[in-house]
């Protein structure tokens, strides 16, 4: 009974204290549903924090959130605060759909972030999008297999050569059919696959100022390497080969003993192996024409931006800092999701010491480096990625992976279609 | 409607059955498939050689991809939704459908032609680009994040049917409606009382097309409903499907429920369903 | 002018036409317009509208792409329309054999239409698998030591495409057909049977005729079908491998919602209505060559 009158005592001076604010309203869009209901604790704390305030939180299928989205740009609807990628930010903000933030960043203690993480928002000089966290390619490696071929674990040494060596002493073809029961390495077009290799032998895919596709005699030379794995080495596999796997389980059901994909991964790969075999991560082997200084770290960021037709400037400002800095642990950030927030990052329970791989802290080592994440203005349709993921270079690389153009001839038509797309 | 002649002859209708029961096959391999897998658990999935053994159905836990997906990825719910958004947007595509394909067939109206033409023509054009437009509409309207976009224009405009109905109607003798207009009954009462319930089979055939069609659309539910909680079944798969969270047994389990609500309604609706095209446009 | 006694006598088609013309004009109509004026737009959806003339149209015609991408979507069009069409009749005619067994095959074949698309789409997909597939599991079993990467070979996703798209859509053509079948009178039957005829000779020339206009009907239903399969696409080889299972209305949502070129997608959409327009038109043109009415 008492209880119950305290409740309805509470509820009254809750009621009073909403009646004598202004009430607001912040419509957050977030990129995918498991991503939003991780995020639910973060948001009642903020609209704990601040009385009269409420959070709209809206969420799609990550893999229709862009579609989703446009169409409400279309129609002058968009939320107050919306997740941001790399990959967008730069069209967005050029349309004029994004706030800046510069006023706001300049009262943040931004040496508090990650340098490299906060560059992935800014487009021509000013900052529109604010990271939460960010993600980075590495080379998984199947430790089980590598101790039964006798080959030493990958290190941040390993040279391309190194790299040849181990992943065909790892494929192996025990009944001899000419279809290895477990390859050496297994990757296919796509610019997680890719790009890792071009990047760390200081290739570039675009110009400088990212408005056309030239690819440098270092990026070519990197992809000359990996379809010599397939078509001289055979130490990997062509894609059509393994048509109908979800690439995120080919390494996790053990068919290959390398891959190289992003640092989000973790979470599946802890999912598909479970306990069948150990495994660790490393960084992908410098290329040949590169030096530690030359290369570059493939990364990009999930970012939180605020809609320039937002009525709550600053408050949505106020609610994009809480959900990247301060106000979150290093628990809302499993696998090999980087908080953005260096002391989140520097937290001893994001290692998740005791979890696979043991290797986390390489992740926050990369984090120091510079970036790169090789983003442009319709890096979809001329890259190949979503919805057109069979086309663009990405279309071109498989035809290559499966034996029926050579590079460059594909590289060519690659670069024509993009260039095409990009000059429009 | 008469009855067609019985196969009758022993080789024959050997045949006749190893043909069906071939087809059978190829129509039902997918959906044994579909069932086995939603039975599975995810490291049976890419097996070589293809396993039919359903790991989980004999484990401690057999309904665990179902009661994942129903409870935790909130299925229940959005197969409510759907039911909900399904059965009136088909409900009013019958009674639209059959006001308009009485009118076309039975009614006198200067230029009732162009607009007959009109209603057939408009569905050739792909939905994808209309789209947008249509979105600026509905916002005009301030429906966004209702379920009205996805049932207000179903229940308006419904090509199939307009056209099914206004055969059904017009291949319904005219001697009827005549009658009771002598005995002075108004057009509306003619109608809903003499025509409508002949129509029944051609009412429950538009009936469940247009449920099926509304039950599988995946586009309009994700522009239009921004609330987690008010999304549908087709959302709900699009999620296990998505780059980074793609789990075949959870999806398999929600095919599975999303399927036996239409396979309910065909089971009971198939006798109408066949009479109801009979009747219609597709007649011989 | 409209007379009160005009009035009086179309009140009543009005009303029952209300609905129908209303939803017409707001949801059809009007986005249709919109749509066509945009097509001769450049416009990001989430960016300014700039008007552009025709470009749009002469880009179409001076890309490689577009122009195979209505190579390909001649080419389904080319396997799903005869495809779907051969495949619902026989099960029609199979399945017109007044046995009680018929409902339940009926029921089995239109089992496919009824599944939700992207599922039953993915289930097809583990089946076209090149190593770890039903389908060539089968064929390796049967001695077909190197059967096709069905969805990773340029010359194969286009028709694995196709097929899919016939399995399931032959449910619903086969009702609509058996339908028809059912209206034509088993006496015409006997009579031919009495004179000898044989069962072809039968299906020839009593069947396909007295089923003709069914058989229109469902033709101009498959040729619009096969001009806008999305979701089969999107879901079995998303257009690939290398875009050569690419069709129009799949261009046409890749523009739209990956590249948000709403303008350029729109003239796409257009030059598909046209094209799809003229196939229709030419076949009403050629309706009373072999239709019996």
């Amino acid at each position: 009974m008492k209880i119950l009158r305290l409740a309805t005592l509470a509820a009254l001076a809750g009621t009073c204290g909403v009646a004598a604010q202004e009430q607001v309203t912040l419509r957050y869009m977030q990129l995918s549903v498991p991503a939003l209901e991780a995020e639910r604790p973060v948001i009642a704390a903020f609209e704990a924090a601040n009385p009269g305030v409420r959070i709209e939180a809206q969420a799609m299928p990550s893999s229709e959130y862009w579609r989703s989205l446009s169409a409400r740009a279309a129609a002058g609807d968009l939320p107050d605060v919306m997740a941001m990628s790399s990959a967008f930010v730069q069209q967005w903000a050029r349309a004029g759909n994004l706030s800046a933030l510069d006023e706001y960043l300049a009262e943040v203690d931004t040496g508090a972030f990650y340098e490299s993480a906060l560059g992935f928002g800014q487009v021509d000089g000013s900052t529109f999008a604010f990271p939460q966290n960010w993600v980075a390619p590495v080379l998984y490696f199947n430790k089980d297999a590598f101790d039964a071929a006798g080959v030493e674990y990958p290190t941040t040494a390993w040279s391309w050569e190194d790299f040849r060596a181990a992943a065909k002493a790892l494929t192996i073809d025990e009944n001899g059919d000419g279809r290895p029961e477990q390859w050496g390495f297994w990757f296919d077009g796509r610019y997680t696959n890719v790009e890792p290799w071009i990047f760390r032998n200081a290739g570039l895919l675009l110009t400088e100022d990212r408005a056309a596709i030239d690819p440098t005699p270092e990026a070519i030379k990197a992809m000359e390497f990996l379809v010599s794995l397939v078509m001289e080495e055979k130490s990997a596999p062509m894609p059509k080969d393994l048509e109908g796997i979800r690439p995120q389980d080919v390494f996790g059901l053990g068919m290959a003993a390398m891959w190289v994909d992003g640092s989000w991964q973790i979470d599946n790969n802890r999912q598909v192996i479970a306990d069948q075999f150990e495994w660790g991560m490393s960084e992908v082997p410098l290329g040949p024409d590169a030096t530690e200084e030359t290369a570059r770290v493939y990364a990009w960021a999930d970012m939180l931006s605020v809609t320039k037709d937002s009525a709550h400037q600053d408050l949505a400002w106020q609610f994009v800092l809480h959900m990247s800095g301060p106000g979150r642990q290093a628990s809302d950030f499993p696998g090999g999701k980087v908080p953005a927030y260096i002391p989140v990052a520097q937290d001893r329970a994001w290692l998740e010491e005791g979890m696979l791989p043991a290797e986390k802290s390489l992740l926050l080592e990369m984090g120091g480096k510079a970036a790169y994440s090789g983003f442009s203005d319709d890096w979809s349709a001329w890259r190949g990625y979503g919805a057109s993921g069979s086309g663009g270079m990405n279309g071109e690389l498989d035809e290559v992976l499966n034996g029926r153009k050579a590079l460059d001839d594909a590289l060519a038509a690659a670069v024509a279609y993009g260039n095409d797309i990009l000059s429009r | 409607m008469s009855k067609p002649h019985k196969a009758s002859n022993l080789s024959t209708l050997t045949m006749l059955y190893l043909a069906l029961g071939a087809y059978g096959v190829v129509t039902l391999m997918p959906f044994f498939w579909m069932l086995i897998t939603s039975f599975k658990i995810p490291a049976d999935i890419f097996r070589l050689p293809p396993t039919f053994y359903p790991s989980k159905l004999f484990s401690d836990d057999p309904f665990g991809n179902y009661s994942e997906v129903l409870g935790n990825r909130n299925f229940f719910g959005y197969f409510l939704n759907s039911l909900f958004v399904s059965t009136l947007a088909a409900t009013g595509q019958v009674i639209t459908c059959a006001l308009a394909g009485y009118a076309f067939a039975r009614m006198e109206l200067p230029g009732k032609n162009v607009i007959f033409a009109a209603i057939l023509a408009t569905a050739f054009v792909p939905t994808e680009v209309t789209i947008i437009p249509e979105f600026l509409i509905m916002r005009g309207l301030g429906w966004i994040d209702t379920y009205l976009p996805l049932i207000v224009p179903s229940f308006l405009v419904g090509s199939f049917g307009t056209f099914m109905l206004r055969e059904y109607f017009a291949s319904l003798p005219a001697d009827y409606g005549e009658a009771a207009r002598v005995d002075g009954a108004r057009p509306f009462r003619i109608f809903l009382t003499i025509y409508l319930p002949l129509a029944r089979p051609a009412l429950v055939s538009i009936f469940v097309i247009a449920f099926i069609n509304n039950w599988d659309e995946l586009l309009r539910p994700l522009l239009y409903l921004n609330t987690p909680s008010m999304h549908t079944v087709p959302i709900g798969l699009m999620s296990f499907v998505s780059e980074f969270e793609a789990d075949w047994t959870l999806l398999m389990a929600g095919s599975v429920i999303s399927t036996l609500p239409l396979v309910l309604i065909y089971v009971l609706c198939q006798r109408y369903v066949l009479q109801g095209f009979a009747g219609g446009g597709v007649k011989g | 002018m409209v007379s009160a006694r005009d009035l009086r006598r179309y009140a009543p088609a009005m009303l029952f036409l209300l609905p129908a013309v209303a939803g017409l004009l707001l949801f059809r109509i009007i986005p249709i317009i919109w749509a066509f004026a945009l097509s001769f737009a450049e416009w990001r959806i989430f960016d300014q509208v700039k008007w552009v003339g025709l470009s749009n149209y002469a880009h179409i015609l001076s890309s490689p792409v577009s122009l195979q991408v209505l190579g390909n979507t001649a080419y389904y069009t080319a396997i799903y329309v005869p495809g779907v069409i051969a495949l619902s009749l026989a099960l029609a005619v199979l399945l017109n054999n007044g046995l009680r067994s018929s409902a339940f095959f009926r029921g089995a074949f239109f089992l496919p239409y009824i599944t939700s698309t992207v599922a039953i789409t993915l289930t097809w997909r583990w089946i076209f698998s090149t190593r770890f597939g039903l389908l060539n599991h089968l064929l390796e079993t049967i001695g077909w030591t190197d059967p096709p990467a069905w969805l990773a070979d340029p010359a194969w996703a286009l028709p694995a495409v196709a097929i899919v798209a016939i399995w399931k859509d032959a449910g619903f053509f086969m009702l609509l057909l058996l339908a028809g079948l059912q209206t034509i009178d088993p006496t015409v039957y006997e009579a031919a049977r009495i004179d000898g005829a044989r069962p072809w000779r039968r299906f020839h020339t009593i069947t396909l005729p007295l089923l003709s206009r069914s058989l229109f009907f469902v033709l101009i239903l498959a040729l619009v079908r096969s001009t806008q399969t999305f979701e089969i696409t999107y879901a079995l080889t998303n257009g690939g491998p290398n875009r050569a299972s690419t069709t129009l209305s799949f261009y046409i949502y890749q523009n739209a919602f990956v590249q948000f070129d709403m303008g350029y997608a729109s003239a796409l959409a257009y030059l598909l209505c046209f094209v799809t327009g003229l196939v229709t038109l030419i076949n009403f043109y050629f309706r009373r060559r072999w239709v019996y009415e």
